[in-house]
């Protein structure tokens, strides 16, 4: 993990890592401690007083059958994005992987979404299904749908995870491909000489191999949806209608800013952060990738 | 060019691995060095402290006179060839050579004619505007030669520099590097695992094992004198056979693990019981019996390289294994026997358990 | 492909174009719907085709300002994201790539407790720790600042991995070379490293790039003042302006200004792109 030759200085290492140390401790690390430190405090609105209350954020968060339904949400919702995001970019990344002509023509087309913002994906999304106007929402209705998302609360929820599902496409199709081209010819070859024909050559080898893909993205995927979506909730259905869409992250920010309840917006950050840390375990232990220590 | 004195120079690591100890050297001005041993024998590492990319952790380094131990390599005023040549790929052929001396402060003027120079030398003008990527193997070992002849420097380092590329080129650049050395008179210091290389280059060898130096000298003195049973096994190709036995009650002879006895005619210097060992070279035993000591040689299987013929067996009668090098094409089957004989004079001797060379009255 | 069967190419390419239309319709209608009037997009269904009001729309988004965005035209917002962007970006980089240095080329106490420092904020994304952050900026007097906005995104584990990863894969013999010609640290970082990591800094640069410019829940707690709105943040304003109805011809045209930028920086620099995001990932 280091070169075998060093510089030999005493100071300049320090100048070298300072501007990173600096705003990882100002901002990273001093707020996080401050999270957990107030998730132990009730503190009046004004932040005049405080007072020890130990666990009671996080009993009273457990007790709260709307913090509970978010958790469940959330689930449903983070599930739901990376199922239907992974299997669509699945089968584009098999079928741009067959593709010869035209490929870099295709891939282009299949991974600008990757720079839309998850609050844009989500206000067109909103546009297209808007009850009253929105295309997809009228051709829903000729097909005997009555699609109404502001009233429907499971239909706000499907809206957000079509929308995040869909902004997600572009980057799990890159590394389906790239995991796709990785796997050696060969190994195809060889099974279509053991007269395995292209369905099954897919399911028997192509699928496991890809494996350590399929769980990275997995975990990328969960990581978007629970943290990375608020935006397009908080762009479009703003946690409705009655909490329908309201994930994890929006109840933090919503309990915090809106609320004004900073013991338990503190609690909720912890528990979050409990998550992450949970996640990003699960990443490195299980999915050798990334650092080597 | 400078002298380099190498004074009781010792290197252990962090955690206590001694790569290198107790080496004592003086390398004349214009001396073409080489280190050679097999890998992990402290070599490189000897060759890292010179140029300071290594810490000394015992004894002194001096370059002229000069104490050098705590100065960087920048300031030792030492120019080093890789085996990986250490081009830097972004830059020319002409921005690799001239990098160091514009660090240097250099005039310019002073460095495009040094660049033209050395370029010349080299053959590279044609390519001084190329990447290190767009060169050959031998081009770009020609260009780390460059941007170390450029730097003038006391000492060259070498740190086996033709490890990486083919047979042919190897040769050819030895060649190249022996005239070059000739024309710059300067000191060199090359660090090889080949002992062929070593041989055709140096004019004085260090050979090492084990962190530990075996022998200093000509390239002859190692071939006809080495001073242990690892030198002996290390230079000359094939190697030399080198036989364990027990030394006869009489002194005259020797016997062999196995049944078989070797007879001298003459006392060996050391006492009836001992355990030694004795070397006789492949190309040293003939197809005669005019040597005092004759050996009589199973075929095993041969190796016919054209200009002679190696014929590999054991001795007739033990499981002792004996290469021997006999002239021009010799067709041999396997289980055939071959009388041996080989000159007194051409016998070394090595004590059966250091391993060192024991010297009898003949040599 | 192993084996010609047309039927499967056949396919491949129908399951490639439903693909394509799946990501590209909405923005599509997004286009088309920015360049109507508010009367066609008032009653179902809306029009497939383009209006003849895309000027008129985008010269009123660009320069004049809306009301219902706080009166700011989204040209002012756009030149935010892009100051934003860019700074985050460029600090990003700045500072990863001399704490990989640090991390990689030399030896000093609490080196690797620093490299688990940073590793450590991966686990601390904003959305976690919101309110402390904020605090954090109020009491250094950074809100409504551009420093406020940019600062505090500048740390980056992913970058600084994704340095030391390539660093450690430049052989030791170049360092030892550049030692023999005299190059200190400093000399070697600028003369060196940087001119290497060329490859690296420009794939990173388009990934960072679109994460500087799509912060959302950032500006949201920072900025206050509409002029310091940025226009991917700006545009929850116009969807949810409370009691009007919302305008969806400027909302899609913003829409479409918004996603403009880091859309053309992925198409235009494909292959970096590609590179940089399966290999930072790694």
């Amino acid at each position: 993990m280091q070169k075998r030759v060093v510089f030999r200085s005493r100071l300049l290492p320090y100048l070298l890592v300072l501007p990173q140390i600096a705003i990882t401790l100002i901002f990273f690390f001093w707020p996080a401690y401050q999270a957990l430190e107030s998730s132990f405090f009730i503190e009046d609105a004004f932040g005049f007083s405080r007072q020890w209350v130990a666990m009671q954020n996080y009993v009273e968060l457990f007790q709260d059958p709307s913090y509970l339904r978010s958790f469940k949400t959330t689930l449903i919702f983070g599930v739901s994005v990376a199922v239907m995001a992974m299997s669509i970019s699945l089968g584009l990344a098999v079928a741009a992987n067959r593709v010869v002509k035209a490929a870099t023509g295709y891939r282009t087309m299949l991974i600008w979404p990757y720079a839309v913002a998850p609050a844009l994906a989500g206000v067109i999304w909103y546009f297209l299904m808007n009850p009253s106007l929105g295309i997809v929402a009228y051709w829903l209705k000729n097909v005997g749908v009555d699609w109404n998302h502001y009233l429907n609360g499971d239909q706000a929820l499907l809206l957000v995870i079509v929308a995040a599902a869909w902004k997600q496409v572009s980057y799990n199709f890159l590394f389906f491909l790239a995991g796709l081209q990785s796997i050696p010819k060969s190994l195809i070859e060889a099974a279509a000489i053991d007269r395995a024909g292209p369905v099954r050559r897919f399911w028997t080898i192509v699928f496991p191999l890809l494996t350590p893909t399929t769980f990275f993205l997995l975990v990328v995927n969960l990581v978007y949806a629970f943290f990375d979506t608020f935006a397009l909730v908080h762009a479009t259905t703003e946690g409705g209608p009655v909490d329908a869409t309201s994930i994890l992250v929006f109840r933090v920010y919503n309990t915090g800013f809106i609320g004004q309840d900073y013991g338990s917006s503190a609690a909720q950050s912890v528990i979050l952060m409990g998550l992450v840390i949970m996640m990003t375990f699960v990443q490195f232990r299980f999915v050798e990738r990334k650092v080597q220590y | 060019m400078a002298t380099l004195s190498i004074k009781s120079l010792g290197k252990v690591y962090p955690g206590g691995v001694t790569a290198v100890s107790d080496v004592n050297v003086d390398i004349a001005d214009g001396e073409f060095i080489v280190l050679v041993g097999p890998s992990g024998c402290g070599k490189s590492t000897i060759l890292r402290m010179i140029a300071g990319l290594e810490g000394i952790t015992s004894g002194d380094l001096q370059i002229d006179d000069r104490r050098v131990n705590d100065l960087e390599p920048g300031e030792r005023d030492i120019a080093m060839v890789f085996q990986n040549y250490a081009l830097y790929p972004h830059m020319s052929v002409r921005g690799n050579m001239e990098y160091g001396l514009k660090n240097e402060g250099l005039p310019k003027a002073q460095i495009a004619e040094r660049i033209a120079e050395a370029a010349r030398t080299l053959r590279l003008e044609e390519f001084l505007d190329r990447k290190p990527a767009n060169l050959s193997g031998g081009q770009r070992q020609r260009v780390a030669m460059g941007r170390a002849i450029v730097r003038d420097p006391k000492v060259f380092l070498f740190d086996e520099p033709l490890s990486n590329l083919d047979a042919k080129l190897r040769t050819q650049l030895r060649a190249e590097l022996k005239a070059l050395h000739k024309r710059l008179g300067a000191t060199f210091v090359y660090v090889t695992h080949d002992q062929v290389e070593a041989m055709s280059l140096a004019d004085r060898i260090i050979i090492m094992s084990n962190g530990k130096v075996e022998q200093i000298g000509t390239p002859m003195d190692l071939y006809l004198r080495p001073a242990s049973r690892f030198v002996a096994d290390f230079i000359g190709s094939p190697s030399m056979n080198v036989l364990d036995g027990t030394v006869s009650s009489d002194r005259r002879s020797l016997q062999l693990n196995g049944s078989h006895q070797i007879d001298f005619g003459t006392e060996l210097p050391t006492a009836a019981g001992n355990q030694i060992a004795i070397g006789i070279r492949p190309e040293h035993l003939h197809q005669n019996t005019a040597g005092e000591t004759r050996i009589e040689l199973s075929v095993g299987f041969i190796e016919q390289l054209g200009a002679d013929t190696v014929v590999h067996g054991t001795i007739a009668g033990s499981q002792s294994p004996l290469a021997v090098r006999l002239n021009g094409v010799q067709a041999r089957d396997s289980g055939d026997s071959i009388a041996l004989s080989c000159g007194r004079d051409q016998i070394h001797l090595f004590d059966g358990t250091t391993g060192q060379r024991l010297n009898w009255d003949n040599q | 492909m192993v084996e010609n069967r047309p039927f499967l190419t056949f396919l491949t390419h129908a399951v490639l174009i439903i693909g394509v239309l799946f990501l590209c319709f909405p923005v599509w209608m997004a286009l088309v719907a920015s360049t109507h009037g508010p009367e066609a997009l008032s009653s179902s269904p809306i029009p497939l085709w383009f209006g003849d009001r895309a000027w008129e729309n985008y010269s009123q988004l660009l320069v004049g300002g809306l009301p219902e965005a706080g009166g700011v035209p989204i040209g002012s917002m756009m030149f935010n994201s892009l100051i934003m962007a860019l700074v985050i970006t460029f600090g990003k980089i700045a500072i990863s790539i001399i704490s990989a240095y640090a991390i990689v080329y030399f030896q000093f106490p609490f080196r690797m407790g620093f490299f688990w420092m940073i590793f450590i904020t991966l686990m601390l994304p904003v959305e976690v720790r919101i309110l402390p952050t904020f605090d954090v900026v109020v009491k250094m007097g950074m809100l409504n600042t551009y420093a406020g906005l940019t600062v505090p995104l500048i740390a980056s584990a992913t970058a600084t991995f994704l340095f030391r990863q390539f660093f450690l894969t430049i052989p030791d013999e170049l360092v030892e070379a550049a030692r023999i010609d005299r190059a200190g640290p400093l000399r070697f970082f600028w003369d060196i490293l940087l001119p290497l990591s060329r490859t690296n800094i420009a794939a990173l640069f388009i990934i960072l790039f679109i994460y500087g410019w799509n912060q959302y829940l950032w500006p949201l707690l920072i900025t206050t003042d509409e002029s310091l709105y940025t226009v991917v943040m700006g545009i929850q304003r116009m969807v949810n302006s409370g009691e009007s109805l919302p305008v969806w011809h400027y909302i899609m045209g913003t829409a479409v200004l918004a996603m403009i930028p880091p859309v053309i920086v992925v198409v235009a620099m494909q292959k970096l792109f590609v590179k940089g995001l399966v290999e930072s990932e790694k």
